[in-house]
């Protein structure tokens, strides 16, 4: 290893600090072992192989047969992640499917060059769907403060250098301020019911690490501002209207086909992972 | 080791350990100024879609004409949709799903197995107070804001469906009523109001009663269409100090319920326990219940049973059963209304038993459950090991002694992790095989347990195994990954 490490150049080196999906890799990974440490999660060593092994291989053959770069295998390891730390299934064939979702959506759902959908939240969103095997636990992560300043902090420094700070701020400023609207000023909960509500896990790394996404983003922040506010109005109806309480993940979905739309009234240019890779 | 299962025996009846309080999902109020204690409740919930059925058990104790229930409710419900059923259903779900105590018998190395035989022993559920009532006529009052929706008798209640404007006159109303509710009841009151939910306000009908011999109030039935699926335990705060139990029955077509705003946490399970126990293993589970849960940060909803209870499901239904599984007539007064005996094949029938302790502090949500297709079995279940009998004088029996005496530190290490006892009295438990060991060496080691403070599984090595599993593939894959950019250095 410190052989490999050696034969970097500083160049790449460079890369490794200034690519926000390593930190995203870093973090994540780190969730999934808090996780099995101190929230009790069992140790699912065979769930992690089919997610990780379905994704990456599914990546790669894009990669060899639509002459991608290299280095977009690091976007399958985050969703590999991703759907390790949110989405369980009952079957094996259902998990391999979800993570198949995932990355296949990336190549086959399109439009002016971009991805509709955030891979992890297309493959969970599918799976379910189709396989109705699937799931997510959105009470899995607690409520503490501690993990609220975890996740919040180690979101904010990935969000941060993808610039991407306005998605988050928009989508759970909105949802707060509706939120605190309708049940504290209407209903008459003490306060207490959205702190809880709010120092929720499987939330702030909705907030923080999957609505975030770059790539699926609108490229103009003022539309993001208005795209991500509009996620949130989606969650707070679904949330309360029909009793879903996975809404966040609902409601990207549901608004993620309209980015494209966004895009067009709101021209800028589109978000590259490492952009000395072009040059 | 070889190690044969003899016996089951000894299950856990939640009324055996915990004082009891009346509030379940709603909360019970007194007519009387009467000490409410009982503080544990049962619910049996059915959900299939957007239908729920819940089945709210009522162990009350005092003078039936005290028994007085709130529940919020999503809808109007129609008579149909009140039923009362038989006690029964939830001792026998009790029995069927309590955390379990297996016994193991040790084979002697030096000689045949012997078989035993033992007597099958469980534990009488204490029955509760036959009890006169009166019920009070509704002083119906519109100016208070309140409407009675409608207005049924079934079985021994008498049943009212309220809505109301606004919560203080809710509560003005029930107090005017003859209700003793709490002063501060309306802040609780008023969110629900404000969510549009009806109350489901029942009283004894002392004349249904009369000439009756049942024993206890029996449980209530409940069924409504509605996408919400959850348990209004914030009501049941308003009259209680401290902490609450509940335990829920779930049962399901596709698989287990959890909580999705609190976690829902396993309890421990499948660990060797002394022998001692045996005979207060209800007051084990109770402070093993207590330690997780202060160990959780008294926030967390305990998972204690799940299995696949379908009446076609080939399979065992319980490993081992310390009562017998839910048969069709158990399922349909349970309210699992999917389930035909003259049928060739069945929907599944997945059954979940969860346990919560909670109070206002550390419970500001109500609670809300989803269903999720997960169908993994689960039960809480501890194993007692007997001693192989008879002499021990070859290698082998020599050896057996002294694998037994580190086994029964262990044991007491986990007893002492598990509840949090002062496990001292113990030791003698360890040592006293010592005196057919030979090995003078081994009889030096030191035998005194140390107490642990995490009542988990204290086997690590999976968790560490996969940690730095996990981070050395990591590094080599982002290593690797960086290579691949195209960089002209």
């Amino acid at each position: 290893m410190q052989a490999q490490l050696q034969s970097l150049t500083a160049l790449q080196k460079a890369i490794f600090f200034k690519d926000a999906r390593n930190f995203q890799i870093v973090f994540l990974s780190c969730f999934l072992i808090y996780g099995i440490w101190n929230l009790g999660w069992d140790v699912e060593i065979n769930r992690y192989t089919i997610i990780f092994t379905s994704c990456l291989i599914t990546q790669a053959l894009a990669i060899w047969f639509l002459k991608i770069p290299a280095h977009s295998l690091k976007s399958a390891l985050i969703t590999s992640l991703g759907l390790s730390i949110l989405f369980k299934a009952d079957s094996s064939l259902a998990l391999a499917m979800g993570a198949f979702f995932a990355i296949a959506s990336k190549f086959i759902i399109r439009i002016n060059g971009k991805h509709l959908f955030n891979p992890a939240n297309f493959g969970i969103v599918a799976c379910i769907l189709v396989t109705e095997q699937a799931w997510i636990s959105p009470g899995q992560w607690g409520s503490s403060a501690v993990l609220w300043f975890i996740v919040g902090s180690a979101g904010l420094s990935v969000v941060f250098k993808v610039g991407r700070l306005d998605t988050s701020f928009a989508f759970l400023g909105t949802l707060f301020f509706l939120d605190y609207i309708r049940n504290i000023l209407y209903l008459g909960w003490d306060f207490d019911f959205l702190i809880h509500k709010y120092t929720n896990g499987s939330l702030l790394l909705f907030t923080f690490f999957m609505i975030t996404d770059p790539a699926t983003t609108p490229n103009h922040k003022w539309a993001r501002y208005i795209w991500s506010a509009s996620v949130a109005v989606v969650s707070f109806i679904l949330q309360n209207k029909l009793q879903v309480h996975t809404a966040p993940l609902w409601a990207l979905f549901f608004v993620s086909p309209f980015t494209f739309l966004f895009d067009k009234i709101f021209v800028a240019q589109k978000f590259e992972w490492i952009k000395i890779s072009n040059k | 080791m070889k190690t044969i299962i003899k016996k089951t025996m000894l299950f856990v009846t939640l009324l055996t350990y915990s004082v009891q309080t009346y509030s379940f999902c709603g909360f019970y109020v007194a007519k009387a100024d009467i000490k409410l204690f009982n503080k544990t409740s049962q619910v049996i919930l059915v959900r299939d879609g957007n239908r729920t059925v819940v089945t709210m058990s009522n162990d009350f104790q005092g003078n039936a004409k005290d028994f007085a229930l709130v529940v919020p409710v999503p809808v109007v419900l129609k008579e149909n949709d009140i039923k009362v059923v038989k006690r029964a259903i939830f001792d026998k779900l009790d029995t069927y799903s309590g955390p379990r105590l297996v016994e193991y018998y040790d084979e002697n190395p030096c000689y045949n197995y012997y078989e035993y035989s033992y007597n099958f022993s469980s534990r009488a559920i204490p029955s509760s107070s036959k009890d006169k009532m009166t019920l009070e006529k509704n002083k119906d009052d519109k100016s208070y804001g309140v409407t009675i929706e409608a207005k049924y008798t079934v079985g021994e209640y008498d049943i009212l469906i309220l809505s109301a404007k606004e919560s203080v006159g809710l509560k003005d109303w029930l107090i005017l009523n003859g209700y003793k509710i709490p002063e501060t009841a309306h802040e609780v009151l008023d969110p629900y109001i404000k969510s549009n939910l009806k109350f489901f306000v029942v009283k004894v009908n002392l004349e249904k009663l009369k000439g009756n011999e049942f024993q206890t109030l029996n449980p209530i039935q409940i069924s409504y269409e509605s996408p919400k699926f959850m348990l209004p335990i914030r009501l049941g705060m308003a009259n209680a100090d401290g902490s609450q139990d509940m335990i829920v029955y779930a049962f399901t077509k596709t698989g287990r319920v959890e909580c999705s705003n609190y976690r829902t946490v396993k309890i421990p399970t499948d660990r060797n326990i002394p022998l001692g126990v045996r005979p207060k293993f209800g007051q084990f589970y109770a402070d093993l219940f207590k330690k997780v849960w202060k160990y959780e940060n008294k926030n967390a909803i305990f998972l204690e049973y799940a299995w696949n209870v379908s009446p076609n499901f080939g399979g065992m239904k319980c490993d081992p059963c310390v009562g017998p599984p839910p048969i069709y007539s158990d399922l349909k007064e349970a309210g699992v209304e999917w389930v035909n005996p003259n049928a060739m094949t069945n929907p599944n029938v997945f059954f979940t038993r969860l346990h919560v302790r909670y109070s206002r502090d550390k419970f500001p949500q109500d609670l809300l459950f989803q269903v999720t297709p997960n169908t993994e079995h689960f039960q809480g279940r501890y194993i007692l090991t007997n001693p192989a009998w008879g002499g021990f004088e070859c290698d082998a029996g020599q050896e057996y002694l002294k694998n037994l005496t580190v086994k029964r530190k262990k044991e007491v290490e986990e007893l002492a992790a598990l509840t949090g006892w002062d496990v001292t009295a113990y030791i003698p438990y360890i040592t006293e095989l010592n005196k057919y060991i030979k090995d003078k060496e081994f009889k030096k080691n030191d035998f005194t347990p140390v107490y642990g403070a995490n009542p988990y599984d204290n086997n690590h090595q999976p968790k560490i195994i996969f940690t730095i599993g996990l981070s050395l593939l990591l590094i080599l894959l982002m290593i690797w990954f960086n290579k691949l950019h195209k960089v002209k250095a």
